[in-house]
This record gives structure tokens, sequence and C-alpha cells, in this order.
């Protein structure tokens, strides 16, 4: 009974440790009930669904190559700021590991990216932003990140969207 | 007894036909009676017959029974314990560590998620993960212009970078062993 339990407590902690990923602590301890964020998380599973249902190449070799996206946001201006802070602090004290890539501290926009190798071909990264309009976005992103290929994919997404609005001058 | 009775028992014996009490009957008869000549080949049956019933197990037996389910119990105990036992305990731990640590190697290796996903729908999780990959871009592109910003910065202050240049060329390195060090009163 007791070595069951012993074993049960290990299996625990080891998940417990590797639960702890920015995302899920950020959540966890600095997220309060009465300053709501919106969370999403895309895993392995669904960027390979979503790979298939492309038609964009870009983007599928990219989808494929990643192993999750999630990402938090608040667009209540006091709450974002307050939170940017607090991502910040956790990130510079608590995911020590992870190298500051870039760092960009502008009047209007405040930008952080750290990143984690965890392998020849795998990253870690967490992006902490506030945006022109106060607005807090933190995205954790892990797999085989290609700056090139998620550039491409941006710029023709854009390049997509005003074709939209060109062809639909009623939108 | 009548031996034309005995004849008939015997036959009946012989055919399985026969209830306890004529058994016995039988039996007291070749055991105790007057056997004719011609039944006297089967007296030492039911002479052995009648000594297998009447064995009774020593007033020891218990004892000796218990005690000997004892001895066996303690040898066996004896060699699990005391030579086995601590093998397996090492074997189990090690087992144990080495099937805890591949897990964790493997799920650590997996990157396996523990999180629950947001949406079912590949198309509305498309639209949040390349919202996501834009704004990693636009980060990208924020932390470029912001550099650009730097170096514009840097060439509008108009520094004659020659002059420094041929500033630090001309101030000579310190040498401690040289008398031609400049003074600071002379700087």
């Amino acid at each position: 009974m007791k070595r069951t339990f012993l074993v049960l407590f290990i299996l625990f902690s080891a998940t417990s440790i590797f639960a702890n990923d920015f995302i899920t602590k950020f959540l966890k301890e600095c997220v309060e009930t009465e300053r709501p964020v919106s969370n999403v998380n895309i895993g392995k599973a669904m960027l390979n669904k979503m790979a298939s249902n492309t038609s964009d190449e870009e983007l599928k070799t990219t989808f494929r190559e990643l192993n999750s996206i999630r990402i938090i946001t608040t667009e209540n201006k006091a709450d974002s700021k307050y939170y940017f802070e607090k991502a910040k602090e956790m990130a510079f004290s608590e995911f020590t590991e992870y190298k500051e890539v870039v760092s960009v501290n502008e009047r209007r926009s405040k930008i952080n990216i750290l990143m984690k190798k965890i392998d020849e071909k795998t990253q870690d990264l967490i992006l902490i932003a506030l945006d022109d309009d106060s607005k807090l976005t933190i995205i954790t992103v892990s797999g085989n990140i290609d700056f090139n290929s998620i550039s491409k994919i941006s710029s023709s997404l854009r390049e997509g969207e005003a074709e939209e609005k060109t062809t639909d001058p009623g939108s | 007894m009548n031996i034309e009775r005995i004849h008939t028992l015997l036959e009946n014996y012989w055919n399985c036909e026969t209830s306890v009490p004529e058994e016995q009957e039988l039996q007291e008869f070749f055991n105790f009676g007057d056997v004719p000549e011609d039944l006297l080949q089967f007296v030492p049956l039911f002479a052995y017959k009648q000594g297998h019933q009447t064995m009774e197990l020593s007033s020891d037996f218990e004892k000796r029974l218990e005690a000997s389910i004892r001895k066996a119990g303690r040898q066996k105990q004896y060699i699990t314990i005391k030579i086995f036992e601590p093998f397996l305990r090492i074997a189990a731990s090690v087992i144990l560590i080495a099937g805890i640590g591949i897990s964790v190697f493997f799920f650590a290796r997996q990157n396996n998620q523990v999180f629950a996903e947001t949406y079912n729908d590949p198309d509305a999780a498309i639209q949040q993960a390349t919202l996501a990959l834009e704004k990693l871009s636009e980060a990208l592109q924020a932390t470029e212009e912001a550099s650009v910003k730097s170096l514009e910065q840097l060439d509008n202050l108009k520094l004659d970078w020659s002059e420094i240049d041929s500033l630090s060329s001309g101030i000579p390195l310190y040498n401690p062993d040289s008398n031609n060090n400049i003074k600071p009163e002379n700087l």
C-alpha cells in the first residue's frame, strides 16, 4: 500500500513539474478572478489537423513543425498593464533558463520575447507584449520555430486581408 | 453361522451388492468364526480389511503434523526473507526508479501537453493560431523598426566619427615603465 502511494506521489510530482509551463503557471499564480483573461490553447493534435485543413503550403509546414501555441489576452487597459508587469516579473525570476532575445520598451508598445532551446530543432518561446491600445498579449509557442516562414505567413495573411477588403467594399 | 448365507453374502459381495451390516457380518465370520476349508482362501482379505478399519492415529499425530508444517513454513520463510528478499527489494526499487525515469524522460521528450484544447474545430483554431503568429511577426518587425530608429537617432547626432577615432588613436597606451604617459593634469 505504502509503495503504491509512493509511486503515485512520484508520478504526480513528475507530472506537476512538467505542468508548469509559462501559461499554466501564469494562469494559476497571477490571474485573479476579478481580472479575467482570455486563454486559447492549441496542442499538437489540433496543429496537425489544422495543417491538413489548410491549402497554404507554408502554413501547413509551420503548423506541422510546432508542438503547441497558447495565448492569453485581455483588452482591459488597467488589467493589461498589471498583468504585463506580473508576466515579466514571473518570466525573469522563475523562467531563468529562457534567454531574452527581444526587448522593445517604447512609450506606445512594449515587447519582450524570451526563448529556450530544448534541442537542435525544438525551441520554446514566450512573447509578452503590450500594444498601442494597451492590450496585453502573452503567447507561448513550442516546437521548431522558423521566423522566416512566420513572417512570410504574416505578410501573406495581410495581403489576403487586403484583397478581401478591395473585392468586398461593403465590408 | 449358516454357511449357505455366507455363500450368498459372498456372492453379493463380489457383485458389490452387499450393505454395510452384511459386510460387517462377513468380516466377523472370516475373522472370528469357524471358517470351512473351501472359504479359507478369503480369510487374509477380510483380515486385511479388519486391520485397516481398526487403524487409529497416534495421540501425538496432530502435534507432529503441526510441527512439520511449522518447520516447512520456517524453511520457506528463511529462503525467501534471508536470501532472496533483499535482492528482490533492490531489483524492485531499480525497476521502479528506471520505469519512472524512462516515463518521465519520454514524457518530457514528447512535450506532452498538460492543457485542454480550446477548439475542436480546426478552422477556428487556425484563426487564433495565425493571429498569434502574426502577433509574433509584428513583434519582430517592431524590434527591427526600433533598432533602425535607434540607429537613425544616433545618425542625427551628427557625430564626427573620424575625429573620435583620431582622438582615441592619438592617446598613447598607458605604459607603467615609460615616463611619456600623459599626466591627468595635462588632459
